[in-house]
């Protein structure tokens, strides 16, 4: 039976391998000794820390009963108070979600009184005494007492229940971001002393960071158990990586899957985003030019570095400094040798280095820093160095890294990617039956004038010689037999002209293929010509037709003298389209299998300041809704939310005319907005959000503060950030699937 | 007003209210003024009938909450009526549906108020 989801997880189809190191953690969760307190899964930014602790609290949820898990994620900014509110209400909601085995209690936005509420009409008084304790202290104002109470919620609920408390702790390192009021006080102190084994029955706990540093000091590390989450390796994320090419239709080739996998780190994130780039923008991975153009452009414009430049926190140009000296240092270096370099204040560095070590971007190890990021972050960082700080075009820097990080690098490393160009050029060759097809497929030179940013442009006026007729085929077999030379391959392959079956219709194709992931040089050309006029020799015809097939096109040279001797040229992204054109059918499959829309399309609207303008937006968004299958009900929720994060950044933009930035993400499974606006910290905002559960005259609820409780109530996931450029709401509903409850009205359980 | 005819009606000292489409700050302050001006009046039983609204916003909700606040203040009684599901959802979420009587249709509100008065 598949149970219902307790968090959000990604579909199996799409998952990375990591099912040894869950099964491990249930296991050790679920063991009545255990010889140490905790886990920690330390791992750089999106490498499944997430997935991992999820699908341990799905599995602990729905097969076992010896503890209750807990899972909190940890906010990336707030303060005490939201907080300890948040602590609190996720632990009270996943204890009596687990009791009443009823997920919907998880999903569900409550007020905390009403925990207290529910807790006393289920008969479980000591639980909503805890609650009352809380409370009673935030109403005291004794707001420090109140986050002691519910940072050791989880033993206190531990004692008061007959089966103990399994605490999982995700982004466990943003914990240290939380704004505290009091001096002296730390907030990761007071949580690992809720968690040190001072108490005779300590909290079992999983935690994920991205750095290993946060138990520095906390005297834990010895009593922890540690998983290094790397990337993938590439025995899983290539088949991985094949997998998702085959479920949005697009093209490969395994040796460039290979080259991809590896140039991205094995992160699972990057991958699928190439790859849902890929699909967006119609493009195959059959060579590597495919992926280097994509990759590029996804790096400067596209979601990569969208999402990259969300996550790295680079708030100045000294950040951005810092963090290029350390990537480009070979070995560790002290913060004086930066000053060196930089050229910045100490202050400056200190602070610097602080942030980058704190993201995980830099690793500190006995004063002596060193770079924490990987190939893409690297990549990423050098473009916003080149241009922001050494003032080169985007398009000047593009072309460096092609040139530099992945060819130059690719051929250094002597990888030599294992193409299909073989077997495929053999299936296109059995496929020729007397079709028309355009010369520049058979042209290199021709083709690479007339193709621009994966498309063909066929010349205008095309005159009889810029259409070649293919032969109807009846064989082909390997020159092997005769010839001593196999590099390159050469096939021929016999066949006839218009369906006349005699001598004076009799054609021949000599095809050389060369699969290495290098241009084809001089040499081999010259190669090609002696071997080809040999065997046009041997088989002699009324017309012979030599081709050359080079997986990733020719040299100059080579091309002019493949030219002169009129022999055909073609590489890999020609060979894709002849393939498409010669085989209709797989066409024609290729076009119709899209009938949803594309993952991850993307809509942005601009709105002015102005009465009503947010219906502008609710507008595009119920178009956009409908196209990916949301309910009436799901709609109307993601309106309320819209309208909600809309009338929150134009109350609080800075500038007086100022604009807010809406931006929609379209997946196969879920919706996200952003809603962005220049507008105030976020630190203000949760104060006006504790407004809304005081209660006014005749006991009524208190007018204000009811739009973010709106948007949490009615959106799956709800992330406020600060950006350099203002503050941005992010909002995301998942598509409910059969069976899910997910947006069932969420208000009738309570 | 809505469609320019007038978006209120008075029957048997009750008023009935039209909430417009979208109910934001400036169509929640003209329902205010009306309830303003009713209750200056005299009248204290009020129903709001939601059947053209298609969304509240929170500075909707905060208006609405002001003129329930001013009824209750006159010992009045409101009754929200033919509230579509989201609506529904949201005055939950807020927790005004504790304060206030909710009707399916505006018969049913005239006759919770007719009972009231009983």
């Amino acid at each position: 039976m598949k149970h219902d989801m307790t968090f959000h997880i990604c579909p199996d189809s799409e998952f990375f391998g990591k099912q040894r190191e869950i099964d491990t953690i249930c296991h050790w969760a679920t063991e009545a000794q255990k010889l140490s307190i905790g886990m920690l899964i330390v791992g750089k930014r999106w490498t499944g820390k997430t997935e991992i602790l999820r699908r341990v609290h799905q599995w602990l949820f729905w097969n076992q009963a010896r503890v209750i898990p807990v899972y909190y994620q940890f906010k990336t900014c707030a303060y005490h108070e939201d907080f300890a509110e948040d602590y609190v209400k996720e632990i009270i909601k996943q204890y009596l979600a687990f009791i009443k085995r009823d997920v919907q209690v998880i999903r569900t936005e409550v007020a905390l009184e009403r925990l207290e509420g529910l807790c006393r009409d289920i008969d479980i008084p000591n639980i909503s005494g805890l609650i009352t304790r809380y409370r009673e202290a935030k109403g005291n104002g004794d707001f420090l007492a109140a986050l002691r109470n519910a940072i050791t919620m989880p033993y206190t609920l531990s004692l008061h229940s007959n089966i103990p408390i399994f605490l999982i702790l995700d982004d466990i390192d943003c914990a240290r971001k939380i704004v505290l009021s009091w001096n002296g006080v730390s907030m990761m102190r007071e949580f690992f002393n809720s968690l040190y084994p001072k108490y005779p029955n300590p909290v079992p706990f999983l935690m994920a960071s991205s750095i290993k540093s946060v138990l520095d000091d906390r005297g834990l590390s010895g009593a922890m158990e540690i998983i290094k989450l790397d990337g993938l390796e590439e025995e899983i994320a290539v088949p991985m990586t094949i997998e998702l090419c085959r479920q949005y239709n697009i093209e490969f080739d395994t040796g460039v899957l290979a080259f991809i996998t590896k140039k991205l780190s094995g992160n699972p994130v990057y991958i699928k985003n190439i790859v849902w780039a890929a699909y967006r923008a119609g493009r195959d991975f059959i060579n590597l030019r495919d992926f280097i153009d994509l990759y590029l452009y996804e790096l400067t414009e596209g979601n990569l570095g969208f999402l990259l430049f969300s996550a790295i926190p680079i708030e100045s140009l000294s950040d951005l400094r810092v963090l290029h000296t350390c990537m480009n240092s070979r070995n560790s270096i002290s913060e004086e040798e930066i000053r060196e370099k930089v050229r910045c204040s100490t202050e400056e560095i200190k602070k610097a280095v602080g942030s980058l070590v704190a993201s995980g971007l830099l690793e500190k190890d006995i004063g002596l820093i060193r770079w924490g990021g990987d190939d893409v972050v690297k990549d990423f960082i050098h473009c916003l160095y080149e241009t922001r700080i050494k003032g080169k075009s985007t398009e000047e820097v593009r072309t460096g890294i092609a040139r530099k990080d992945l060819k130059e690098g690719f051929y250094q490393k002597g990888i030599k990617v294992e193409g299909r160009i073989k077997e495929e050029t053999i299936e296109i060759i059995e496929a020729f039956h007397g079709q028309k097809i355009v010369k520049a497929l058979l042209n290199n030179q021709i083709f690479s004038a007339g193709y621009e940013k994966g498309v063909f442009h066929i010349p205008e006026n095309m005159r009889a010689e810029d259409v070649v007729t293919l032969p109807q085929i009846i064989g082909c077999f390997d020159a092997l037999k005769w010839e001593k030379e196999t590099e390159p391959t050469i096939i021929i392959a016999y066949g006839f002209q218009n369906n006349r079956y005699d001598t004076a219709h009799e054609e021949v194709w000599i095809v050389g293929i060369k699969e290495d992931m290098v241009p084809v040089n001089p040499d081999e050309g010259e190669n090609f010509i002696r071997r080809s006029s040999i065997l046009k020799e041997i088989f002699r015809a009324n017309k012979v037709a030599r081709w050359f097939v080079g997986s990733e096109g020719f040299h100059a040279e080579a091309q002019k003298r493949l030219d002169s001797e009129g022999i055909y040229s073609t590489d890999a992204v020609q060979l894709r389209i002849l393939k498409d054109r010669i085989m209709e059918e797989k066409a024609a499959d290729r076009s119709s299998g899209i009938d949803v829309i594309a993952p991850n399309k993307e809509f942005e609207v601009v709105l002015p300041m102005g009465s009503k303008a947010e219906l502008v937006a609710v507008k595009v968004l119920e178009g956009i809704c409908m196209e990916m299958g949301f309910d009436e009900d799901a709609i109307s929720q993601i309106k309320v939310a819209l309208v909600e994060a809309c009338i929150n950044a134009f109350e609080h933009c800075k500038v007086k005319e100022g604009k807010i930035c809406l931006r929609f993400i379209a997946g196969r499974d879920r919706l996200v907005i952003h809603v962005q606006n220049k507008g105030m910290n976020l630190d203000q905002l949760p104060s006006m959000d504790r407004i809304a559960f005081s209660e006014t005259r005749h006991g009524l609820p208190h007018k204000k503060g009811w739009g973010i409780e709106l948007i949490r109530g009615f959106m799956d996931e709800v992330c406020l950030e600060t950006l350099k450029s203002g503050t941005e709401i992010v909002m995301t509903k998942y598509l409910a699937k059969k069976g899910d409850i997910r947006n069932d009205q969420r208000t009738e359980k309570f | 007003m809505i469609n320019g005819q007038k978006n209120f009606k008075e029957l048997n000292n009750t008023i009935v209210l039209y909430a417009d489409n979208y109910i934001n700050d400036t169509e929640g302050e003209k329902l205010e003024e009306i309830c303003d001006d009713f209750l200056g009046k005299g009248i204290k039983n009020f129903i709001i009938n939601f059947s053209g609204t298609e969304l509240v916003n929170s500075i909707g909700i905060s208006i609405l909450i002001g003129i329930i606040e001013k009824i209750k203040d006159e010992k009045g009684v409101i009754v929200f009526s033919e509230l579509n599901k989201i609506n529904h959802s949201i005055f939950t979420v807020v927790g005004l549906t504790k304060h206030i009587r909710v009707s399916k249709t505006e018969d049913e509100a005239l006759k919770l108020l007719e009972n009231h008065r009983d």
